[in-house]
């Protein structure tokens, strides 16, 4: 059977169906990725539920940030591996008492401050979902 | 040409793909101040941005109308009214029948009428102190559900609309308020077709559905030895479609004299609860009213102690589980019946382990609970067994009671 030549696939067609499926296969990775708990921990600040900064812990030896809100000022800590508020002038001290926290999913509040500090991303899923108490 | 159009084409396709994808995954996410607490939304689904809008909206709605130090609520005009008959509208008037519900069924153990007396703790100031034993014994004569009156039916069907408080008698909300609020959110996540959510309103929460990945979500309770820990808990609790609400006297308490008072008030004695316990968790299904339910019975349970709790999750008069902690047992004297806690003294409003059990097996409410006494022994009911996750290395034994 006798073929038309303009159907013959000649060296651009490979190259569009190569890109094609390049881009098919890089696009998966990126979603598929994209769904994970995976990446940098990171700690997000937030002041009134609006988010006030994000700083990945990756590589951090210690970075110390002040957060002034509602009248009160949080000195707060960061390293590669946690995140505690050292110092507050709130009047419960609750931020302070938290402690360190080192996992996605676990945060510090201050309730006269209005200021939340949240892990998220890292490898591995959080321990919980949330906790009460 | 053609080849170029192939090609933009293909990339468009899937990147749309991807950006579906994402939405779909990626949940939408809200913190929250209200109620005297910090609150965390979590919504799975294609009108989870609206949902979050109307959640938000209506937690501050209900913060407005059921905050007692913001004067311009609806609680506060009812407190400040003098005794006089005032419109309060149809929603407050509801939550006070459903609170004196809960009062009727625990015995008195929840009162939303014990205001002025968390008052004269300085519970709602941070001004703390020991009031004087006659303070007290004045403020209790206006402690009562009957104190309450409500009025003004548009027609037989219709809810009360009015309500007025006897002289000298007060309400807060605040022991029901995030409870009605999760009751409140399960609404909104209905009309919007919410697949997942998880809500946490402070000690309360709601499971919405299961997690995206299709397993429960996992809902630790704080040990209350180690409040400040975020990584101390008593257990793990695997929820699906789920309220969950829990009370501990270490959330809030003060120091005088060696002695430790914390915020839960015995509406009997006027007194912080003395029974053993320093934990309630209460469980019960995303069924409309439970989460108002849930929240009340953390703190009845809390003030019942653990074998009058255990009698009514055991009585079946509502339908719930729950976990109870407690660090002291110091009732065992008080093991038998209705024993009734004296104004004058601590002990004699402690009703501790056995009789809390006896109340938890009676079956006046259905529900679950796990107690934890100062021996490190964790009791959780039948109920629970399946749920909950032990912690390692808490120091705690653990066993399940029917």
């Amino acid at each position: 059977m006798k073929s038309f030549p303009e159907l013959r696939p000649r060296w651009p067609d490979a190259v569009v169906a190569a890109a094609v499926v390049l881009l098919a296969v890089t696009c998966a990775w990126l979603i598929w990725r994209g769904t994970e708990q995976g990446g940098a921990l990171e700690a997000v600040v937030s002041v009134d539920g609006t988010e006030a900064f994000t700083t990945p812990l990756t590589g951090l030896t210690r970075v110390e940030r002040t957060v002034q809100a509602n009248g009160y000022t949080l000195k707060i800590i960061l390293t590669d591996k946690e995140v505690w508020v050292e110092e507050s002038d709130c009047p419960t001290q609750d931020c302070v008492h938290t402690g360190h926290i080192s996992r996605s999913g676990q945060s510090i509040v201050c309730l006269p401050a209005r200021v939340t500090v949240r892990l998220v991303g890292g490898t591995g899923e959080p321990d919980v979902d949330a906790v009460i108490g | 040409m053609k080849r170029i159009a192939a090609l933009f084409l293909a990339l468009g396709m899937v990147l749309a793909a991807g950006c579906a994808k994402k939405d779909q995954d990626e949940p939408e996410q809200r913190e929250v101040f209200a109620m005297d607490t910090a609150m965390v939304l979590t919504i799975y689904g294609e009108d989870a941005f609206r949902a979050a809008n109307a959640a938000e909206e209506e937690i501050y709605r209900l913060d407005s109308l059921l905050s007692r130090t913001n004067e311009a609520s609806k609680v506060s005009l009812l407190n400040n009214a003098g005794g006089k008959m005032v419109p309060v509208g149809v929603a407050l008037c509801d939550l006070i029948q459903t609170a004196a519900t809960y009062t009727e069924l625990t015995g008195g153990a929840f009162d939303i009428t014990i205001a002025p007396v968390v008052s004269a703790w300085g519970f709602t100031t941070d001004h703390y102190q020991v009031p004087e034993q006659e303070e007290l014994e004045e403020l209790l004569t206006h402690v009562g559900m009957e104190h309450v009156q409500l009025s003004g039916k548009s027609s037989a069907s219709a809810g009360y609309e009015n309500a007025s408080l006897d002289p000298g008698t007060q309400i807060d909300m605040g022991g029901i308020a995030k409870g009605y609020a999760s009751d409140r959110l399960s609404v909104i996540f209905q009309e919007h077709q919410i697949p997942q959510a998880l809500i946490s309103l402070g000690g309360n929460v709601l499971t919405w559905g299961s997690k995206p990945d299709g397993s429960a979500w996992r809902v630790g309770i704080q040990d209350p030895n180690a409040p400040s820990d975020p990584n101390a808990y008593v257990g793990i609790l695997q929820l699906t479609d789920a309220f969950a609400v829990t009370s501990g006297s270490y959330e809030r308490f003060f120091e005088q004299d060696g002695v430790t008072y914390h915020h839960i008030i015995d509406p009997a004695t006027g007194y912080p609860a003395r029974n053993g316990l320093v934990s309630v968790t209460v469980v019960a299904d995303a069924a409309q009213g439970n989460g108002t339910m849930c929240d009340a019975l953390s703190t009845a349970l809390f003030v019942m102690g653990r074998e009058k709790a255990l009698d009514f999750w055991r009585s079946g008069a509502c339908d719930f589980e729950m976990i109870l902690v407690s660090v002291t047992v110091v009732a065992d004297a008080a093991q038998g019946n209705g024993t009734m806690c004296d104004a004058l003294s601590t002990a004699l409003f402690v009703m501790g382990r056995e009789k809390a059990l006896d109340f938890w097996r009676s079956g006046a409410c259905d529900f679950e609970m796990i107690l934890v006494d100062e021996d490190g022994l964790v009791t959780v009911t039948a109920g629970l067994e399946d749920c909950f996750q032990a912690a390692e290395g808490g120091g705690y034994t653990y066993e399940v009671v029917s």
